[in-house]
């Protein structure tokens, strides 16, 4: 089944789209059938109904119902491959 | 042909064939410089062209809807807001569509090594995307000032005075949001600290004001529906309708009511989506650069300078611009000369107050009263920027059929900033060499003082009302 991970960040636009690009082409090239989206976190208040995994850029509420990676890594490229680690041991827990 | 006319001619036909065509090339060398393969440099020229035509479209569309009505608001209910609030995704196209503009990574770049070498600056500003601020600053005043040169040099000290307030503030980010390391080197964020130091030391001493608190989780859940770009975009049009077209024949008066609602919302859905593509086509030189850079400051202390909208899920930075949304609307209509419609940069608020919000240690009531007096005067700003925003525009060849209006934006039409260097670039070369060593001395002032001199947050502060008062100073 397709997995669905939303990207989260202030505008929806600039940050989410370098984490995006980056987890897009990890499950890719990792086999992990997965549908990316970006969004804002203000978008966030009505939570993530859908969705398998955040990955967020920025802040959180912890009511949102899903698991949120942090997406820092991706921007100062400090951790970057943990951050791919962890994305994908969540999206194939959630597979079985 | 003479050298000079050759010289003419080449740029007359750049001019002629527009950023959409004239920036893929320059990104195309650029990525093949910063060793991209050809394949993906070429794919990333498209793209930028791509993000050019797009936001073209969007704007274009935005102007054919919202031009007749705030017209028609001006005859009927007599508010003038005639100028057009195009948002920062067209801000930016235009900033980085500028002649000036091409320039402003490689410039930006260059200011920032050189000050990390010399050590005035502890940040290494690797949000390139973000290089907008400082091309946008760069293309209005070559407008102003009638000059290439000018712009650059401008972009170059508009980067000095940003790596500059990113290390003054950073103490104070890398607290309050907990985000050790990083500095937030953010044309629009940073220009808004200014407002809030001295308020901040006025609602200390101000009885009611000192100990006032609000819940933001409370705020969030009451006004968040106003954080969604779509449904705000629809509802202000529908209001924006009801003003300007009555409801007198209500089958024609309806049609375009609702019209105008549906278009808006696409408008704040489109616009963003238009500019991912731009960032897209930026991400392999973004890359490229990074890599560069970092390898010759291995193993520095430096702060990694990012975009502060890392900052803006936090919650007093997102119940703030929730209740700014209306405020800055009524504002609009209030402020006596003040002709800018706020539209897409409604959404971008949270951009204007992320360091503001620390600065007031996260208190929602500073924080409104502050973030009221900097979108008054961003409004003021934006409107006295319009003219030259509306040519900038023009000369990247937005809106080319859409003569009759002006438009502007907040983020950065109206940045207090961006005006100072504007300001300068009309008093000539004089204006920009003063403000250069205004610059540097700051820069200077802030790395001799280090963090002695720099902003801070502390724990026990307002939010916490029994707390005595002197250690809820953000500046030592």
């Amino acid at each position: 089944m397709t997995r669905r991970v939303l990207i989260v960040c202030g505008t929806g636009v600039a940050t989410s789209t370098v984490v995006a690009d980056r987890v897009r082409r990890h499950l890719e090239a990792c086999g992990i059938d997965a549908k990316v989206e970006q969004s804002t976190v203000a978008e966030l208040h009505r939570g993530a109904a859908g969705y398998d995994l955040i990955v967020a850029t920025t802040q959180v509420r912890d009511d949102v119902g899903v698991p949120v990676v942090a997406g820092l890594p991706f921007l100062t490229g400090v951790g970057a491959d943990e951050a791919l680690a962890e994305i994908e041991g969540h999206l194939r827990d959630s597979a079985d | 042909m003479g050298e000079d006319e050759q010289v003419e001619a080449f740029s007359g036909y750049v001019n002629d064939l527009g950023p959409a065509v004239a920036l893929p090339v320059v990104i195309f060398i650029f990525a093949l410089l910063l060793r991209q393969a050809t394949g993906d440099a070429l794919r990333a020229a498209l793209k930028i062209g791509i993000g050019f035509v797009g936001i073209n479209l969007v704007i274009g569309l935005l102007g054919t809807v919202i031009s007749p009505a705030a017209t028609a608001m001006a005859e009927n209910v007599g508010v003038d807001l005639s100028v057009i609030d195009v948002g920062w995704p067209s801000t930016a196209a235009i900033a980085f569509g500028a002649q000036v503009g091409a320039f402003a990574i490689p410039v930006g770049l260059i200011v920032n090594v050189a000050m990390l070498a010399v050590g005035l600056t502890k940040t290494l500003n690797i949000d390139l995307w973000n290089y907008w601020h400082i091309a946008f600053t760069g293309a209005i005043v070559a407008i102003v000032a009638d000059s290439f040169a000018a712009g650059l040099v401008t972009a170059a000290i508009h980067m000095v005075v940003i790596l500059a307030m990113a290390d003054w503030c950073a103490p104070l980010i890398q607290k309050y949001y907990n985000y050790p390391g990083i500095s937030f080197p953010h044309g629009t964020s940073i220009a808004y600290a200014p407002f809030a130091i001295p308020l901040n030391w006025l609602f200390d001493r101000t009885p009611g004001v000192r100990n006032a608190k609000a819940d933001p989780d409370a705020i969030q859940k009451r006004f968040g529906v106003l954080g969604e770009a779509t449904v705000l975009g629809a509802v202000l049009g529908l209001i924006i309708g009801l003003l300007a077209y009555g409801f007198d024949s209500p089958r024609s008066d309806s049609i375009a009511i609702l019209t105008l609602a549906i278009n808006l919302a696409a408008v704040m859905l489109l616009l963003p989506r238009m500019v991912s593509i731009l960032m897209e086509a930026l991400l392999p030189i973004s890359e490229g650069a990074q890599k560069l850079v970092k390898e010759r400051f291995p193993g520095r202390d430096i702060y990694i300078g990012l975009d502060s909208a890392i900052s803006i899920g936090h919650p007093s930075v997102i119940a703030t611009s929730l209740l700014l949304v209306p405020i800055t609307l009524l504002l609009a209509v209030v402020l006596p000369g003040n002709r800018v419609l706020p539209l897409v940069d409604l959404a971008t608020i949270p951009f204007i107050v992320a360091i503001m919000v620390p600065i007031f240690r996260g208190n929602i009531l500073r924080s409104l009263l502050g973030g009221i007096v900097a979108m008054t005067a961003t409004l003021y700003i934006a409107t006295w920027m319009a003219p030259f925003m509306t040519e900038a525009a023009g000369r990247v060849g937005f809106q080319a059929e859409q003569t009759s209006g002006q438009i502007s934006s907040l983020v950065d039409g109206g940045n207090p900033l961006s005006a100072l260097f504007v300001l300068g670039g009309r008093l000539g070369w004089t204006g920009l060499a003063g403000l250069g060593v205004l610059a540097l001395v700051f820069s200077w002032w802030v790395k001799v003082r280090g963090a002695e001199g720099a902003l801070t947050y502390e724990e026990s502060s307002v939010d916490d009302a029994s707390a005595p008062k002197d250690t809820a100073s953000t500046t030592s």
